[in-house]
């Protein structure tokens, strides 16, 4: 007798439990400025702004297949934002997030056009060709104050807690744009992109709108995250904005947490930057190899996300033999 | 016209080292379908292994050249036999992944073995020029870019003659067929990812003629030879060396641009980079496979 | 409604299609029967606007082909199958054609619920219904068929282009299929039907065209065409051939029956 599977719901989204677990874990991570840290509260960011990029990755990444290795661009332009906004002598963060909306939306739809033309290993060359290519014009360009960098002014009194809030709600509105768009009509052009281009366009479905849909939406998503961290941080430098981490941890949290799902990116970054924050407090200098250590062996064992481990059916065995897939 | 003269030969010299900066990478790439990043921290590698034996043993560099080869060709084998081959055939993005995190840990480990301060290495040669026809040739940028030069051909010839070198060429283009006549796939990925590592130390322990060496070296070099291999055509020999050379004559040129736009100046020298990326758009956009690839994708 | 014009459509040196001509009227079933390799395909290709073609034009309510995007050739009211079907492997049944529901000729004015209303009204008519919720990669073949076509009706065309759809059928489910491709076309779809199964296309279609090599042979009515001597010919000849190669095969293959006496 064949095994008949069990219908499954929720595809498009990951599974239902799971994206309850995760908002119960937002919801538990407003209480992290309770804890009168400055410590803890910048710890929480960081692992908040690397689920942001990795949900602004998984949006092109993640649902329509289109392997990004540039969306450090997009955190880059949010976090010079915020810098040229102070410049000018404008100090908000509402004003920060707004403009890094904006110049994404704008910029991700000029790249997009052309290079979402590009299929395969193309398509990843030159997005990492537009990140690189950004690092080096802002260092470049005086007025974002060239390789030196340049200082945003600090707000409030309590600036950790506020700059702690605000990565937060970043997060949460990624978390809850990812799955409704993923449940509405968007989302579904989107996937059909990913699982095959030809049979989506024969359905009437336009390739390069839609790509270049996701890819703005997630450039959104990744500069607002960059624009709170611009201003948080207090100041911003090529190899800030633009570091080469940035642009590969959030495509090891999609993947560890679930890809083209909307929660995949939140349990990633949790997992992922939890540990690399815990390493680098306790082992400072060889937490980079940890942290490597961690990313070999995750890809070794686990190349199909932590999801992969929940649902699997028939052990050890299977697991082995799901692997065995991959090798020559 | 002088300046014309210098320019190109400047290109050409520091061409001939990005080829072979690039040749491991598209090596690996073409064969494989790897995007390897841990191309950058191998040639750091054989830079400070032939700095470690000019600084023990007084060795010159261009004959530590064939020992920076042959310890990272081993350390490249065991990599590919050991780690990546077990998800070779996973999506390019968990060999991507995987390639990362190694350029994390070797750079890491280097940093404690050698520290992060800058070394450099001095020979007889070092700082030496000589005058041809008006244009200025460094000594060691030239034998850099023979040795170079060398071994490309060496590598072309062994890839069109050898064995192994057709078995290798054969994987690339039918890994089932060729396992059909009885390759061994495992081990030709392994010689593959291997020759690329050895190839990255061989041209790290050139570049210690002329460049400081700090764990990080390799990263700006990597994204070079990225350049190099999409210029050209990823993949191929050939393409490696017309990328290298172009890049080379481009960026050579592009130290000439110097100009002031609303306040905001622009000089060649900074922008060299930006310039190369955008080439390398224009290329990717316009013949995705490459200056001399064949137009089939 | 649909006017196919001296179309010619070349890959490299090959002309998998040269000089073909003919028309379909609305409401009808027209059969497309050719050999192998005689580019059937490619002219499902071409009226579906997924290639332009080299030479000629396909004209459809007065506009041509050629000039409207991809993606746009369903909202005119044409949709199409794949021979070789292209399920969205991760997405469910149900899912699979609630895209088409969506994004078809009536999609825009759908919101995702209506088109998953529509959908389930689908699924039941070509029989899915009770592998809605299952992944489409775990579909059987006939299953796979079924769902190309659901994902095609789904854009609610006008006009239905068939490639192959009863290709690895048993012959109760050929039965089923033309039933439901009649009950399709009494509700006013025009169909094209490519087929190999004589029997199955004889049956449905009121006007065949027969292509060979990439040209039309013949065109009419299905016992007007079988008698045709160029269609006899190109059948026979290829069947011919290939029986001769098989046998061929058969014998280098095999060793002799009966060893010599
Ligand atoms: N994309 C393509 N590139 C090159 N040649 C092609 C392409 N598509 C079809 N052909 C060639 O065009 C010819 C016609 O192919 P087509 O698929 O249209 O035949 P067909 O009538 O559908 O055959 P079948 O009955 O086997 O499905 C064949 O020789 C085929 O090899
Ligand atoms: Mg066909």
């Amino acid at each position: 007798m064949v095994a008949v599977p069990k219908p499954r719901r929720g595809a498009i989204t990951g599974k239902r439990w799971v994206f309850l677990v995760s908002l119960g874990l937002m919801a538990g991570l407003l209480f992290v400025p309770a804890g009168h840290s400055d410590y803890l509260n910048l710890t929480f960011r960081n692992i908040l702004m690397y689920a942001a990029m990795s949900y602004g990755w998984n949006l092109i990444g993640g649902y329509t297949g289109y392997i990004s290795f540039g969306n450090v661009a997009f955190f880059g332009i949010g976090a010079y934002c915020s810098a040229v906004l102070s410049k000018a002598g404008v100090d908000n963060l509402f004003a920060d997030v707004g403009l890094a909306l904006i110049v994404n939306a704008l910029f991700a739809v000029a790249v997009g056009l052309p290079i979402l033309r590009l299929r395969g290993h193309y398509f990843g060359i030159a997005t990492l060709g537009v990140a690189l290519g950004l690092t080096d014009l802002a260092s470049n360009l005086d007025f974002l104050g060239g390789s030196g960098g340049a200082s945003i002014k600090q707000i409030g009194e309590a600036h950790f807690t506020t700059y702690y809030y605000a990565m937060w709600a970043v997060t949460l509105a990624c978390m809850i744009a990812t799955f409704f768009i993923a449940r509405s009509k968007l989302g579904y052009a989107f996937v059909a992109i990913r699982e095959n281009e030809e049979a989506a366009q024969v359905l009437g479905i336009s390739p390069t709108r839609y790509k270049v849909t996701a890819w703005a939406i997630g450039a959104m998503m990744g500069g607002a995250a960059g624009a709170v961290f611009g201003a948080a941080n207090g100041f911003i430098d090529p190899p800030t904005a633009f570091a080469v981490d940035n642009n590969v941890f959030p495509i090891a949290m999609a993947i560890l947490g679930g890809m083209g799902t909307a929660s995949g990116p939140f349990i990633g970054a949790l997992l992922l930057s939890g540990a690399n924050e815990l390493l680098q407090q306790h082992f400072l200098k060889l937490h980079a190899l940890f942290f490597g250590g961690i990313i070999v062996l995750m890809i070794l064992f686990l190349p199909r996300g932590l999801m992969y481990l929940v649902g699997l059916r028939g052990g050890m065995r299977r697991w082995l033999s799901d692997l065995a897939v991959f090798r020559v | 016209m002088q300046l014309v003269l210098q320019n190109l030969v400047n290109g050409i010299l520091s061409g001939g080292i990005l080829a072979l900066v690039a040749l491991g990478f598209s090596l690996v790439y073409g064969i494989m379908n790897i995007i390897n990043l841990a191309h950058g921290a191998f040639l750091m590698l054989g830079a400070y292994i032939t700095w470690q034996l000019w600084s023990t043993f007084g060795l010159d560099p261009i004959l530590a050249v064939p020992i920076a080869f042959v310890v990272l060709f081993a350390f490249g084998y065991g990599i590919q036999r050991g780690v990546i081959n077990r998800v070779v055939r996973a999506p390019v993005l968990a060999t991507f992944l995987l390639t990362f995190a190694l350029s994390l840990l070797i750079e890491t480990t280097a940093l404690f073995v050698w520290t992060g301060d800058t070394r450099g290495v001095q020979t007889a040669y070092t700082g030496a020029n000589f005058t041809l026809l008006g244009v200025t040739v460094p000594w060691a940028k030239l034998l850099t870019l023979v040795v170079a030069l060398a071994i490309t051909g060496i590598l072309y010839l062994w890839l069109h003659r050898s064995r192994l070198g057709r078995a290798i060429r054969a994987t690339s283009m039918d890994v089932g067929a060729a396992q059909m006549v009885g390759v061994r796939v495992a081990h030709v990925y392994g010689i593959t990812y291997a020759l690329g590592a050895g190839l990255a130390a061989a041209a790290g322990a050139l570049l210690t003629l002329s460049y400081p060496l700090t764990p990080t070296m390799g990263d700006p070099f990597l994204i070079k030879g990225f350049v190099v291999c999409v210029l050209g055509g990823l993949g191929s020999v050939e393409g490696a060396l017309v990328g290298g050379l172009v890049y080379g004559i481009v960026s050579s040129f592009a130290t000439q641009f110097d100009v002031t736009i609303a306040g905001q100046h622009l000089s060649g020298t900074g922008l060299q980079d930006v310039l190369a990326l955008v080439v390398l758009l224009v290329v990717l956009i316009v013949r995705p496979t490459g200056l001399v690839g064949r137009a089939t994708a | 409604m649909l006017r196919i014009e001296n179309v010619g459509m070349r890959f490299g040196g090959l002309w998998a299609l040269k000089d073909v001509s003919f028309e379909v009227e609305r409401g009808t079933i027209l059969g497309l029967i050719g050999p192998n390799g005689s580019g059937k395909t490619t002219m499902m290709n071409v009226i579906s606007g997924v290639y332009k073609p080299s030479e000629g034009e396909v004209q459809y309510a007065g506009r041509r082909i050629a000039d409207v995007p991809t993606h746009d050739v369903c909202h005119l009211g044409i949709a199409r199958t794949f021979q070789v079907v292209k399920p969205f492997a991760n997405l469910t049944v149900r899912e699979n054609v609630g895209v088409g529901a969506m994004y078809g000729r009536l999609g825009a004015k759908r919101s995702a619920r209506d088109a998953f209303a529509r959908t389930d009204e689908l699924l039941e008519f070509v029989g899915l219904a009770r592998v809605a919720g299952r992944p489409a990669s775990d579909l059987t073949i006939p299953d796979r068929k079924r769902l190309e076509v659901a994902k095609a009706l789904a854009l609610d065309p006008e006009i239905l282009l068939l490639d192959e759809v009863m290709a690895g059928l048993n012959a109760s489910e050929v039965d089923e299929a033309l039933h439901l491709l009649r009950t399709v076309n009494e509700r006013g779809v025009t169909l094209i039907v490519v087929e190999h199964l004589m029997k199955a296309i004889m049956s449905i279609s009121q006007r065949i065209v027969v292509l060979a090599e990439g040209k039309k042979i013949a065109e009419g009515l299905p016992q007007d065409v079988t008698s045709s001597p160029a269609v006899i010919e190109a059948y026979l000849g290829a069947r011919y051939v290939k029986r001769q190669a098989a046998e061929r095969e058969r014998k280098a293959a095999a060793p002799p029956a009966e060893p010599p006496a």
